[in-house]
């Protein structure tokens, strides 16, 4: 019990008739990364401000290390360090100045703050850019400022929300390495994304949700081990025929094929040597192929086959 | 905590350009304007001028021809006398090239076209030429020397019924524009009060909800805003008056460290009004943005700052709005400071600017103190 950070029990929230989060439970424990997936309007953000007490809500319970969160439970707030989706910087301070202003809303002694305001330029690499006003700035850079004011002040817990949105592939990887020592340095992770390669990259558990509820949780392998899908295999072929495809699907481990003319697409559950044993078909067959890929499931795979819709918008 | 806050609260304000604009460079803009375009306005419609007035001496009054001479032969001379026929005179009347017609005869008469400081200064001069033509003839007849005196003396009395001073302030009617531009510029911070409301409630914007989730109590982080901002209005108030009183040379009267009071305090005014008006839960950023524009707008109108009327239009339709409407209370504390010897008007528009500063951002702490919000 003393090691979870964060329990939520029965967390209902609406809006109107919209139910955004409902009856919500989430348990996270020290020392984790915990990816909170969704596409958008799951109740990923909804969730986080009622964490922080932003949002009223409904009916339920929030527990932050052990005591329950409130508007007023100032001495639990100073150990939580948020990061928002959008920018929150004062585009009339300099970085500096930005990060000094919320580092002093948590820290009191000047020398020390000090030291933590220098600690995180050089975590968040804005060394070069202390005089420079946020509007100066370019976009990955502004989430790099973002976050230093976030975790300047060295919170045992850290709340990122899609702080990679709009954000290029470099800086991206950037943010995800910082966000990863943040948590080899000692601090617990909560990490809101859409993007399931972001989660997957560094989450330690991972809460899918949709519709305001948590739909699955675990590590991504127990995800993965959660759906019928363990393998898809695509093979180059042209000319293929129904009584062969049948012949593909009738093999071991095989649930479903699919065929659009050139390609054919075979979806694997369990088993070892899938691939040896349709290769083995065809050849025997005397099918003639081009080139082969071989697919492992994605969260995005749990995702449609728990609630029969990709977890990205297709403009995504 | 406090001071930490206080100090970034400051330089946010001091870098705001918004500020700078409405705060610092529309007083001066437009005060430069309003010098321009009222500078002399006053001067050149009451300053003293020679009356030009026809004289028609049908009477051939020789003492009355030799106070004219010397009425006419001072370095201001009173009076430009045309002498002339009645045809003629009543045609220089009509054209309006004279000011009024003297008759001669057994006792000066006058003819004027219509009413204003000089005729009555004629009237005046008619009539006490009137009564002491007979001091007057006789001295000429008696002392030749003494006429001078004498029509010194008449033409001293007759300056003293123009320059009899309703007030000891500065009655130029443009220096009212003046006290406009300051209420204006006043209720201009109405805007920077709407900021502090903006970025530090969590359902207006992102900073709010940062520092909300912050460990330090909201009302520090507002109350420290709230003193930065009435430190910069206050100051910026201050610099406006300096500027129209020491660049542009606007004659505020001579209570000028009250009139920096009234300045002052009048920055807090829209300061608060502001706050007041960002507190006002359920509506979006935008609204409230719309909501302090318009509405300093309109309560700078209905205090007569833009058609002058309007305030008497006001003090007889609802005679009590005015004496709450910020844009009046302020424009009218300047007034009353430049108007009225006593104080007794001018501490009631300052008492009343502190209690509507004081209750504004008041209402602004009790409608923003809510910690959670409904949604985001």
């Amino acid at each position: 019990m003393e090691n979870t950070v964060v329990k939520i029990e029965n967390l209902v929230k609406r809006y109107g008739d919209l139910i955004a989060l409902d009856h919500l439970d989430l348990e996270i424990k020290k020392g984790e990364i915990l990816g909170l997936l969704g596409p958008n309007g799951s109740g990923k953000t909804t969730t986080i401000n009622c964490l922080l007490s932003l949002l009223s809500f409904n009916k339920g319970r929030i527990e932050i290390f052990g005591r329950e969160m409130s508007p007023t439970a100032y001495d639990i707030k100073k150990n939580i360090g948020i990061i928002m989706q959008n920018v929150a910087v004062f585009d009339e301070l300099t970085v500096y100045e930005n990060i000094d202003y919320f580092c002093g809303l948590y820290i009191n002694d000047k020398a020390k703050r000090k030291g933590y305001v220098e600690d995180a330029i050089r975590f968040t690499g804005l060394e070069d850019f202390v005089k420079f006003y946020p509007k100066k700035l370019s976009g990955g850079l502004l989430r790099r400022l973002n976050i230093a004011c976030g975790i300047a002040h060295k919170p045992e817990l850290i709340i990122l929300d899609e702080p990679t949105v709009a954000v290029d592939p470099q800086s991206r990887n950037k943010i995800l390495e910082g966000i990863q020592q943040l948590n080899r340095d000692g601090a617990t992770i909560i990490y809101t994304s859409h993007y399931m390669e972001e989660v997957e990259q560094i989450c330690t558990r991972i809460a899918i949700m949709d519709k305001g509820r948590k739909i699955a949780e675990g590590t991504k392998e127990e995800l993965k081990r959660m759906i019928k899908n363990t393998e898809t295999l695509t093979i180059e072929i042209i000319g293929l025929t129904d009584a062969d495809r049948a012949a593909v699907a009738g093999l071991p481990h095989v649930y479903d094929t699919a065929y659009d003319g050139s390609k054919l697409t075979v979806y694997c559950s369990g088993g070892k040597h899938n691939l040896i044993r349709i290769l083995g078909l065809l050849q025997e067959k005397e099918i003639s192929f081009g080139r082969v890929y071989t697919e492992l499931p994605t969260l995005n795979d749990v995702f449609l086959e728990i609630t029969g819709k990709a977890l990205r918008d297709k403009e995504e | 905590m406090f001071l930490h806050n206080l100090k970034y609260e400051f330089l946010t304000a001091v870098r705001t350009k918004d500020l700078l604009i409405w705060m610092i460079l529309f007083p001066i803009i437009l005060g430069g304007f309003f010098k321009f375009a009222f500078d002399g306005i006053y001067e050149k419609t009451t300053q003293f001028s020679t009356l030009k007035t026809a004289v028609v001496d049908e009477a051939d009054d020789k003492n009355f021809r030799s106070v004219a001479e010397s009425l006419s032969a001072q370095e201001k001379p009173l009076l430009d006398i045309v002498y002339t026929d009645r045809d003629n005179a009543k045609k220089l009347l009509n054209d309006g090239d004279v000011k009024g017609i003297i008759y001669t005869g057994k006792e000066l008469s006058l003819s004027v076209a219509e009413n204003g400081i000089d005729q009555t200064t004629l009237k005046f001069f008619v009539d006490k030429y009137n009564l002491r033509s007979r001091v007057i003839s006789r001295a000429a007849q008696s002392d030749p020397q003494s006429i001078e005196k004498v029509a010194a003396a008449l033409s001293e009395e007759t300056d003293s019924v123009r320059e009899i001073p309703l007030t000891e302030g500065n009655t130029d009617n443009a220096i009212q524009y003046f006290y406009n531009l300051l209420a204006m510029v006043a209720m201009f911070g109405s805007m920077t009060g709407l900021h502090i409301s903006n970025v530090n409630q969590a359902n207006l914007s992102a900073l709010g909800a940062r520092k909300n989730c912050s460990p330090t109590p909201k009302g520090t982080g507002i109350c420290a805003a709230l003193i930065a901002t009435y430190i910069i209005e206050i100051l910026c108030m201050l610099l406006s008056v300096t500027y129209l009183r020491f660049v542009l040379g606007v004659d505020f009267g001579d209570k000028l460290p009250l009139v920096y009071l009234s300045a002052a305090l009048s920055g807090t005014v829209g300061v608060s009004m502001g706050f007041f008006i960002g507190s006002i839960c359920c509506l979006s950023e935008n609204a409230k943005t719309s909501i302090s524009i318009t509405g300093s707008l309109l309560l700078c109108f209905l205090s007569g700052l833009m058609i002058s009327d309007m305030k008497q239009v006001m003090a007889r339709k609802l005679p009590w709005f005015n004496k709450i409407n910020p844009a009046a209370v302020i424009s009218d504390s300047f007034y009353c400071l430049n108007m009225y010897s006593d104080y007794r008007r001018f501490t009631e528009k300052i008492v009343t600017m502190f209690i509507l500063s004081v209750v504004f951002a008041l209402l602004g702490f009790i409608m923003t103190r809510r910690k959670k919000y409904a949604s985001l």
